[in-house]
């Protein structure tokens, strides 16, 4: 996503943390497994594994056997990847002693672990006992996994200025508030007055809003994780700590949970156990309110450390829950096609109008972010890009560039089609351009960063320096009559006085 | 008419039709200033020459005919039941309901095979949303096209609203209500929604139930329905016109299409070669004349099955004819006019047919096709762009029709032009087209023929030479079997019912480019000549290759601060100066017309700022016509444009927008324009599209539109292109003109001559511009006036003038110095065409002005 800088990342995070905080996480044989999984490259994993029974620590050197000259790049980018995340050791280079490289001790036995099984560590989480209730089975959980967690995209959404009788006034009673709190916090939505919810989204907002449910689900959690980090830390201190790394090592084991299953909370540990209530608000477990001893992870948790394929956008998100959800829209056209164009599913006209073949409310309320909505259908939304719809986007600090990105990664087939069949590309460039246009339009403003002179001992001094400015290109502005200038350089400028004042 | 649908229900259409006809008839007592006019097309004043009685009975009629429009907006007529039915309230569904106020219809459940079936239909504004990419596409889009407005028509959905207007065309066509619903019901995902069918059944109980028909030379009200000539005859207004003594009410068969065949279809081509002809003479045989998709064939199929409709007539007077037109208008009973021609022994046959050679394309058929849908000829209107073959269109209809012919054109070139592709396309004998109009008065020689004339001509009714006067008796004392309406989208309505109160016609058909004006007056045409029979889609004419594809793009061009300063206080006439004559602009221009003239394009500058016209053209020493231009004068341009490698680029105003036929150019400058008239960019756009080298490999025309950013010219322009838009063309904004500034001979590069130019924009336009009103005719007024000075006399102040100007304007530093130079680059081709004959007749000033134009070309 391009404006992913304003989002958190989970590598982002992680990468910061201490070494004495990995080596801690990775007694876990679930984060260490998930850590593999997840968060390294191809080429990575490779090494890994082919460290991982090695006896001895392998040579820097024979290194470059397994890697072919042009991959260079690739198997750098590994390696700092592996040391930042505090799986390899590298010896430091040494005048007597070639670099050699070697897995971290943690690591290497978690994930032996983790791979053999054995041990008694239940990092993987210990299945309840108890009688299961039988009406919780994975359709329930995808469903309420959904409705949580649309239900705080709604939110984030819904935070659009009310125009008219549109926006706002959402069915659903929405997020705990103490999600809300959490998402005031993130700046992912901010105060504002002039909507009905009384906040509005932000920059950082719409591009959390742009991601994949995945990401989405982590960048909440980080958000979750650093500030009860931030909280514990200003009350206890050194024992934060310990309480985050287990926070995060609980996040993992979630994930290599099976879902449908239940699990015993008797298991956990008390910091683990209190943070159930806020992963409930997240959708992420289901605790049966008539037996707070089990928990029941849903997709959001056990898809947590999945690999890019099964990656599902905010569109396509639920596209299982939706098909086992009979009341919705989209499950009455059964045929294959459905799910199809769930993936994507705008087409975008070079005139400008719109039609969204989705009839998820929430697609449609983040069309409505920086769309002129116009007519609704079962199962497709028509509006139009004006504008002032664009500007009012723009206005809550979505930039052209997440619109025309959001635009081209759901561009319908049949656009994708036509683009391939012509060699076009796939939105039309005179709407890409207008949006684009419209965004500048709003920044006609040119700042230069530069110095002000003023206060000149005499007019001479003022005129022959200002004059000076102006021959060597820096002067930006002057006013003769206040004997004021501002240039953007003052290095010269500088040098010239002194050489005036020594002349003098 | 669309915009009119959106007139608050049932209140208020009084009001805005006052307003609306008041609009409409401009006198002298009433002149329209730039102002109010602003957004109007500014039309035309064709009405110079008629009396103040005659006006005021039009402005009545005009009227009456707004209210009639009026009251066939869906908004007047929807019930108070329905509204609530429609869930006008705050029925919600989910959580995204509030985006779409009232117009979320998710709750209409789709059929379980929706996959298969392209269309959506919104309840309430009857729009309706179609899927290209479907399978059923083609026939959708054949059947919409009859039954619906075209809205928006780019690559993937289409948009379309159906309005009373082309319910009504669709019912003229020859389809039943019933068949209507059918067909919606087959095309749409969802069941069709009660309202609709209670709207389309409300619209067209009334549409097409009557037809005015010539039989033998008298008028019949027919009508399939008895009772609703039951009813018109109750009318105490119609009741009394009958004719008696003939038999109250005759009842006869309805026509069929029968062996009727379009000259130059397939089908015409398989006769001829069968030698069937008197196959034509015995209805019913002859084989299935329609080539239309297969939804149509199946439509007309089911007609054959109850053929042998009876028809009911009762025949009227020919005086009263208008008389019972009105009256079933505001009765709700539109008449349909239609002709039969194959049965009139009366009015003698013209020798008339395509040349064996000529082959129409098959949308000019599909057109046709709606026209004699049922072996008759009915009246209406064509729409089809320009450069599609229009005037083949009209021709081929004479040749169907072959009886007299009378053409109105709207200016005396297109008269000529007219005439010849008469005699390219068929195989008349050239004796039989004559031509009226001031220069010549012809009549055809034997019993019948074609007369091609201008609107003018006919209309004007004052200071009628003997010559003119004898020529419209001649006009008036016949009866014409086929009017063709050339560009019938500039002409006043109130033109129309004065055409159409002299010269009787059996069938009326309208040709046209754009059926759009700013002002709603589009929708009169509807009842005065027919219905709009057929609407190409430019979009697929250009992917066949029939019209030439072409690039848009908008330059914006920044106003120098000093420009803009002088902008923001300036009063609107000036803005509108300024605009045009922003040395950024003109840079763009200049880069423009050197890139494209290097790339061996053949270049239109369109200017609307006549100011702004020649001082372009003469900075850049091109040639340029505009109203004062004399004809000889354009002539000899127009002809070097054509024919002279040298000259490449013509500087164009207003006059050149229509009927101005040039294959040759093959890209279009406008730098500047008529306020948001979406008229005035399609016509432009029209120039370039029959391109003679459309057909090459990857060719493509270029429309440049250049606008002064941040002025009220970007907010027009986005109006001026809506039309096209929605016709899929994509305009591409440029902001940067690649290398702009290497540009040799750059003009006004220097902060400096950019003031010199502002100064002299200021000076010279604050005496007014006295030459800045045109025609819209590009050939000038035939009969008695000056071309040039056109309005001016009648706002009362051609004559004499009082200016305040400088002193270095009356010793000729200023001004006089550019009248002589505006004629330079001009009168150099004229110097040019001389020099073969002999090379007298040049100034030696011209021949200076021409050694420095040569220099600068050799420079160049």
């Amino acid at each position: 996503m391009s404006g992913g800088q304003q989002s958190y990342q989970l590598s982002e995070y992680l990468e910061k943390l201490p070494g004495t905080t990995f080596r801690k996480l990775y007694q876990q044989p679930s984060t260490a497994f998930a850590i593999f999984r997840r968060m390294l490259p191809p080429l990575a994993k490779v090494f890994v594994q082919a460290l991982l029974y090695m006896p001895s620590p392998l040579l820097l050197a024979e290194l470059d056997v397994w890697v072919r000259a042009e991959g260079k790049m690739q198997r750098d980018r590994a390696l700092s990847i592996l040391r930042s995340l505090h799986i390899i050791q590298i010896t430091p280079p040494g005048k007597d002693k070639p670099q050699e490289m070697q897995l971290t001790t943690n690591f290497k036995n978690s994930l032996r672990l983790a791979l053999e099984g054995g041990g008694s560590h239940n990092s993987f989480g210990v299945p309840s006992t108890l009688p299961v209730d039988p009406r919780i089975d994975i359709a329930h959980l995808d469903h309420y996994a959904r409705k949580k967690w649309e239900d705080i995209l709604h939110y984030v959404v819904n935070s659009v200025p009310a125009q008219g009788d549109g926006g706002g006034s959402i069915s659903t009673a929405g997020p705990k508030t103490s999600v809300k709190e959490l998402l005031l916090l993130g700046r992912l939505v901010e105060l504002r007055r002039d909507t009905r919810a009384g906040v509005g989204i932000t920059q950082a907002g719409f591009t959390f809003l742009l991601q994949e449910a995945n990401a989405q689900v982590w960048t909440l959690l980080l958000l979750w994780l650093e500030a009860a980090d931030r909280a514990k830390g200003e009350a206890k201190g050194a024992a934060a700590k310990t309480d985050s790394i287990d926070m995060l090592s609980f996040l993992f084991m979630l994930a290599s949970l099976e879902l449908g299953r239940a699990y015993n909370t008797d298991a956990l540990t008390e910091t683990r156990r209190n943070m159930l209530p806020h992963l409930v608000d997240f959708g992420l477990i289901l605790v049966p309110r008539e037996d707070t001893r089990q928990y029941f992870p849903t997709r959001l948790a056990t898809t947590l450390t999945s690999s890019a394929s099964s990656l599902r956008s905010v569109s396509s998100g639920f596209s299982a829950a939706a098909a086992n959800n009979p009341g919705d829209a989209s499950s009455l056209g059964t045929t294959p096609e459905t799910s199809a164009a769930s993936k994507g599913s705008i087409i975008i006209e070079t005139n400008y109008r719109l039609y969204a073949y989705t009839s998820s409310p929430l697609q449609i309320a983040v069309l409505a972010l920086f769309t002129q909505l116009n007519m609704r259908f079962a199962g497709m939304a028509t509006g139009r890009l004006t504008r002032d719809s664009i500007r009012r986007a723009i206005g809550f600090g979505i930039t052209a560039d997440q619109i025309i990105s959001y635009l081209a990664s759901h561009a319908h087939d049949q656009m994708v089609r036509a683009a391939a069949a012509t060699g076009r590309p796939v939105l039309p460039p005179t709407v890409v351009d207008q949006i684009r246009l419209w965004q500048l339009e709003n920044e006609r403003m040119r700042t230069s960063a530069g110095f002000l002179f003023k206060d000149f001992d005499s007019l001479e001094e003022y005129v022959s320096l200002s004059s000076y400015a102006d021959e060597i290109g820096v002067l930006v502005w002057r006013n003769d009559k206040k004997r004021m200038f501002y240039a953007i350089k003052m290095e010269q400028l500088r040098d010239y006085l002194k050489s005036r004042k020594k002349a003098e | 008419m669309p915009p009119k649908r959106k007139a608050a229900p049932g209140q208020g259409n009084a009001s805005k039709a006052g307003r609306a006809s008041a609009m409409s008839t401009p006198g002298p007592a009433t002149p329209r200033s730039l102002d109010s006019s602003i957004m109007s097309d500014g039309d035309e004043d064709f009405d110079e020459d008629v009396t103040e009685a005659q006006k005021e009975r039009e402005a009545l009629l005009s009227r009456e005919a707004d209210d009639f429009v009026n009251k066939f907006t869906f908004g007047g007529k929807r019930l108070q039941g329905q509204n609530d039915e429609l869930g006008g309230g705050g029925r919600r569904y989910d959580a995204a309901t509030a985006f779409f106020r009232k117009r979320d219809f998710s709750h209409l459940p789709l059929k379980p095979d929706h996959q298969n079936r392209p269309l959506w239909i919104d309840p309430d504004s009857c729009t309706v949303v179609l899927e290209r990419f479907n399978p059923l596409a083609e026939q959708a889009t054949d059947f919409l096209i009859t039954i619906a407005e075209p809205k928006s028509r780019p690559t993937f959905l289409h948009e379309y609203a159906l309005t009373p207007h082309s319910l009504y065309a669709a019912v003229s066509v020859g389809l039943r209500p019933r068949d209507i619903i059918n067909t919606l019901e087959r095309f749409l995902k969802t069941s069709l929604p009660d309202v609709v069918r209670m709207k389309i059944e409300d619209h067209t109980k009334s549409f097409g139930k009557v037809k005015l028909v010539l039989k033998h030379n008298k008028y019949f009200v027919e009508s399939v329905d008895a009772e609703v000539l039951q009813t018109l005859l109750k009318d105490k207004v119609i009741g009394s016109l009958r004719v008696h003594g003939s038999g109250d009410i005759t009842t006869s068969y309805a026509p069929t299409m029968g062996g009727l065949v379009i000259p130059g279809t397939q089908n015409a081509a398989g006769v001829h070669q069968a030698n069937l002809r008197q196959a034509e003479k015995k209805p019913g045989e002859g084989g299935d004349a329609s080539n239309e998709a297969d939804l149509f064939t199946a439509l007309n199929e089911e007609d054959d099955d109850d053929d042998k409709e009876a028809v009911h007539a009762f025949e009227i007077s020919d005086a009263n004819v208008e008389t019972v037109q009105k009256r079933c208008l505001d009765i709700g009973f539109p008449i349909l006019e239609e002709y039969d021609f194959r049965n009139d022994d009366v009015n003698p046959n013209l020798e008339i047919d395509l040349r064996p050679n000529t082959q129409i394309r098959p949308y000019q058929e599909k057109s046709l096709s709606k026209m004699f849908g049922n072996g008759r000829a009915k009246s209406g209107i064509i729409v089809l762009p320009c450069g599609a073959g229009k005037t083949l269109v009209g021709i081929t209809a004479a040749c169907t029709i072959k009886k007299g012919v009378i053409v109105l054109c709207t200016s005396s070139m297109s008269v000529v032009q007219w005439r010849q592709e008469f005699l390219k396309w068929s195989n008349i004998n050239p004796d039989d087209v004559a031509i009226f109009t001031a220069e010549s008065k012809q009549k055809f020689s034997g019993s019948t023929g074609i007369i091609v004339t201008t609107y003018s001509m006919v209309t004007n009714s004052r200071e009628r030479s003997h010559d003119s006067k004898k020529m419209m008796d001649f006009l008036r004392g016949r009866e014409w079997g086929l009017m063709l309406l050339d560009e019938v989208h500039v002409v006043p309505a109130e033109m129309f019912r004065r055409v159409i109160s002299s010269i009787k016609s059996h069938s009326k058909l309208g040709l046209t480019a754009t059926l759009l004006r700013e002002d709603d007056k589009i929708s009169h045409l509807n009842f005065l000549i027919g219905p709009k029979l057929y609407e190409a889609n430019w979009m697929e004419l250009s992917q066949q290759g029939h019209i030439a594809k072409v690039q848009c793009a908008e330059v914006w061009c920044p106003m120098p601060t000093e420009f803009y300063d002088e902008y923001l206080r300036a009063n609107a006439r000036m803005k509108r100066t300024l605009y045009a004559m922003n040395p950024r602009k003109f840079q763009a221009c200049q880069y423009l017309i050197n890139y494209h003239e290097a790339r061996g394009d053949k270049i239109i500058v369109f200017s609307d700022e006549l100011y702004s016209l020649k001082q372009y053209a003469l900075k850049l020493k091109k040639v340029f016509i505009y109203g004062g231009t004399s004809q000889a004068e354009r002539m000899q341009v127009l002809e070097n444009f054509q024919h002279n490698p040298e000259v490449n680029t013509l500087f164009l105003s207003k006059i050149g927008d229509t009927s101005l036929d040039l294959p040759e150019a093959t890209c279009l400058i406008q730098i500047s324009s008529h306020f948001g008239s979406r008229r005035q960019e399609a016509q432009r756009l029209g120039r370039i599209l029959r391109a003679k080298r459309r057909n090459d490999e990857g060719f493509n025309a270029f429309f440049y539109s250049l606008v002064s950013k941040d002025t009220q010219e970007m907010y027009y322009s986005s109006k001026r292109q809506a039309f096209l838009v929605d016709q899929g063309y994509a305009f591409k904004v440029i902001t940067q003109l690649a290398n702009i500034e290497k540009t040799p001979d750059l003009a006004f590069a220097t902060p400096l001559e950019s003031r010199e130019l502002l100064q002299r924009t200021l000076v010279d336009n604050e005496r007014g511009a006295e030459d800045d009103v045109e025609t819209d005719d590009l050939f000038g007024k035939p009969g008695g006036r000056g071309s040039g000075g056109g309005r001016g006399g009648r706002r009362g102040g051609n004559g004499v003038r009082r200016t305040a100007g400088m002193l270095s304007e009356l010793a000729g530093g200023q001004d006089m110095a550019y009248i002589e130079q505006n004629k330079a680059a001009n009168k150099a081709l004229k110097g040019k065409g001389k020099k073969g004959a002999g090379g007298d007749g040049q100034s030696k000033f011209f021949k200076g002005i021409q050694r420095e134009k040569d220099k600068s070309r050799g420079r160049g």
